[in-house]
């Protein structure tokens, strides 16, 4: 009797010691992924708080209008992923810097003529926007 | 009599090593399935963390190509987005819309890219109007704009 004990406490203990092993290798794996994308998200949160543009101003240069903005915010902007619309509609631009700094201007150049009066919108790979009438 | 004492044990030992292997491998079974579940549930709300993504038309002014009203998708989460009818629900004005109105240009969005959601120019009228996206894990954006 005693010996049974003994040998069914064992095997109900290696498969404690396996189901503990199951649930720390899942779970601190799980636990660390959660975590990286909530940093994740938290950075990309502070970054939107600190990125601000402003258009200043717009000029027909045949065959491109010229687009001045001021990085008023505190990022850094990678200027290729940004978005340019006129009167609504996405335009190929072309820009002066890859890497638009804080306090900086850039200057964006797209193939089509903005009128007096049309509205033009940027919007920061982030999701920041700002709209200036031609 | 000696003998009989000899097989009792060995009949209680053989029970109880059958009992605790039975009982042993339930138990692992079952933490098995829970972790798994655990783990399934980590990774969705990894993925709600990661995915997040903007209209970012002008809402004055949809521009429309044929019979499609172009509306554009920005992906301002931490992962590419798959973009098709089966990850992404429309709703215009709470109404929903039909999978065979609407369609992406792309079939996924990078980090910080752009992609077109057109929808058919029947399901949406003159006026003011409400777009919601819903898109995996049902992480969603709304948009106000006129036509």
């Amino acid at each position: 009797m005693g010996f049974s004990l003994i040998a069914a406490s064992a095997i109900i203990g290696v498969a404690v010691l396996i189901s503990l092993e199951i649930i720390v290798g899942t779970t601190v794996p799980t636990i660390t992924d959660i975590h990286d994308s909530y940093d994740d998200m938290r950075v990309r949160a502070v970054e939107q708080l600190q990125t601000d543009v402003t258009i200043t101003s717009s000029v027909w240069n045949n065959p491109n209008t010229i687009l001045s903005v001021d990085n008023t915010g505190s990022t850094t902007i990678n200027t290729s992923k940004c978005s340019i619309l006129l009167n609504g509609v996405i335009q190929t631009f072309t820009s002066t810097v890859s890497y638009f700094h804080p306090e900086e201007t850039a200057q964006f150049s797209f193939p089509t003529h903005a009128n007096p009066g049309d509205i033009i919108k940027i919007i920061t790979p982030n999701g920041i926007e700002d709209y200036y009438e031609a | 009599m000696g003998f009989s004492l000899t097989s009792t044990q060995v009949i209680f030992f053989i029970a109880s090593v059958i009992v605790a292997g039975t009982v042993s491998g339930v138990f692992i079974a079952v933490t098995y399935d829970v972790t798994s579940s655990f783990s399934d549930r980590g990774e969705r709300v990894q993925d709600q963390l990661d995915i997040e993504f903007k209209i970012i038309n002008d809402p004055d002014s949809i521009p429309s190509s044929g019979r499609n009203y172009l509306f554009y998708l920005k992906n301002i989460g931490g992962v590419a987005i798959p973009t098709t009818n089966a990850t992404f629900t429309v709703f215009v004005d709470g109404e929903l819309i039909i999978v065979a109105n609407y369609s992406f240009v792309d079939t996924s969005i990078q980090t910080e890219e752009v992609t077109t959601l057109n929808i058919d120019t029947d399901d949406i009228s003159s006026g003011d109007h409400t777009l919601r996206i819903v898109g995996p894990q049902a992480i969603d954006d709304e948009f106000t704009f006129t036509i």
